[in-house]
């Protein structure tokens, strides 16, 4: 049994490198990712509170869409349909894309309710000192958002940052498959997952702790 | 232009008396910025503001129905009235903050333009002061008050906060520069709102139940300012539940039910003998049985 759990050790440390240098990918995928989908989020935000009904129409129906369909199903249809009709991008891009578009959804949906949580007289002081709507979402409205902002956000990244494990299954070489490969070579799941899931709980919980951080220092 | 001499009134926390204006010293503030100028396009003989065949409906039901009103340079008019006889909503009409159905609003002669652009300028010349204060919580007081003049008015804003400073000094509020309003008192919070009104320079001022969510100790102090405002000649539309106010400050005192102007004239008159039904049940519930 000792023996056993020695040889594993040594084991892990030697796998571990590998999968360190792959937990780098994962973290560019989610930054990435994060960037496109607050981005692309804010702007389907702005559009579903439009006045506009076009507008609106479109945002609730993007939303309704990425949300209501598997982010999985999502990742094969970059990767794999879109070359069809002529958009071909290689795996990284497929799946900032695919994972910043899913994820831009949900960022809508996070900074619309925070939005339409600050009180409507905010608004009105703003238009009555003559701001125009946009200037007044700009310095009054928006600003006042963030705070509320942050702790949705935080889960939303976390789980962005974990989905990116779905990326696996179009050979994306990110922490997952670098697992898939090892276990291929060796026929040991059992040390390689239980590393790869260890990895994902440091970066998860190191996040968490700098969006606790950040909330503390934004209620001062 | 004349120079004039504004009453710093000494900032007093513990809330002032409604009556008693202590003035302590008199200081010469940024004389040219707060006497009133011509805006240009004013025409001098046209109101103020001047309202006609007002309508508007929130679905069903019908807020305001046929309102005209004309108040001129200079006045003081107050709006009393039972709650939803449509008070509010009157004045909102007056910047647009609610579109009426039909009928015109002009300010200083010049309608209120549809276009958004054109709008955003006229709200500019219309100062509001709201039940809630609405001050902006994620800045200063003194950031507050600048905020209009430097994102509206691109003033620079050194010179913003010079006539921030002494618009807070004006209201007695000079030591509360740095506060948020969450440090401030509600009193405090209204007066702030009040400067940050007047630092847009604006031709008349809203008051829209300005004293209603006050403590009724932190009520004096905001009056002070409104009847310190009213005798430099700011012209001023007033909803109000504070009776005596009206009738100490107000020119005119126009009587609201049922969205319809019931009465109005000068504030002797209407709240002595008035003359309406709707006026007299509506005073009886709200003065002392002795007064009516």
């Amino acid at each position: 049994m000792k023996e056993s759990m020695v040889s594993a050790a040594v084991f892990i440390q030697n796998i571990l490198p590998t999968l360190l240098r792959a937990s780098g990918v994962t973290v560019k995928l989610t930054a990435f990712s994060i960037i496109l989908g607050i981005a692309i989020g804010t702007a389907v935000a702005l559009m579903r509170i439009s006045r506009s009904k076009v507008l609106s129409g479109v945002a609730t129906a993007y939303v309704t869409v990425l949300r209501g369909t598997p982010l999985m199903v999502q990742i094969l249809i970059v990767y794999f349909a879109l070359p069809q009709i002529g958009l071909r991008m290689d795996k990284f891009s497929s799946a900032v894309i695919a994972l910043g578009i899913n994820a831009s959804a949900y960022i809508a949906e996070i900074i619309r309710a925070a939005i339409e949580s600050i009180d409507p007289g905010q608004m009105e002081a703003a238009r009555s000192l003559g701001m125009s709507y946009g200037l007044a979402m700009r310095r009054i409205i928006i600003p006042q958002t963030y705070r509320r902002l942050l702790p949705p956000l935080g889960n939303e990244f976390i789980a962005l940052l974990k989905d990116t494990s779905l990326i696996a299954f179009i050979g994306g070489e990110e922490l997952t498959r670098a697992g898939q490969h090892i276990i291929s070579a060796t026929f040991r799941p059992w040390p390689v997952y239980i590393t790869v899931a260890a990895i994902y709980l440091c970066m998860t919980a190191l996040f968490s702790f700098v969006v606790q951080f950040g909330e503390r220092k934004l209620l001062q | 232009m004349s120079a004039m001499i504004i009453n710093a009134r000494t900032s007093n926390n513990h809330g002032m008396v409604a009556g008693t204006s202590v003035i302590s010293h008199a200081v010469n503030v940024n004389t040219n910025y707060l006497s009133q100028a011509p805006q240009p396009g004013s025409r001098p003989e046209a109101p103020m503001v001047e309202l006609k065949g007002v309508c508007k409906r929130f679905g069903s039901l019908q807020v305001l129905k046929n309102i005209s009103l004309s108040v001129d340079k200079g006045e003081v008019v107050s709006i009393i009235g039972p709650s939803g006889s449509g008070k509010s909503t009157l004045l909102r009409c007056v910047n647009y903050l609610e579109k009426p159905d039909s009928g015109t609003v002009s300010i200083a002669g010049n309608p209120v333009p549809e276009d958004e652009s054109a709008l955003n300028s006229a709200r500019a010349r219309v100062g509001m002061v709201f039940q809630h204060f609405n001050l902006f919580p994620h800045m200063t007081a003194l950031e507050n008050i600048m905020e209009g003049p430097v994102q509206v008015k691109r003033i620079p804003k050194s010179e913003a906060k010079e006539i921030a400073l002494s618009l807070l000094s004006k209201v007695g509020l000079s030591d509360k520069a740095g506060a948020y309003p969450r440090q401030l008192s509600g009193g405090q919070k209204q007066r702030v709102a009040i400067a940050r009104a007047l630092a847009m320079q604006p031709d008349v001022m809203l008051f829209d139940k300005a004293t209603s969510a006050l403590d009724p100790e932190l009520i004096g102090e905001v009056l002070q300012v409104m009847r310190d405002l009213a005798a430099e000649g700011m012209t001023m539309l007033v909803v109000t539940h504070e009776i005596g106010f009206a009738r100490e400050v107000s020119d005119r005192i126009v009587v609201l039910a049922g969205g319809q102007i019931a009465e109005e004239g000068r504030p002797e008159d209407i709240l002595s003998a008035p003359l309406n039904q709707r006026t007299r049940e509506f005073l009886a519930k709200i003065l002392p049985p002795t007064r009516v």
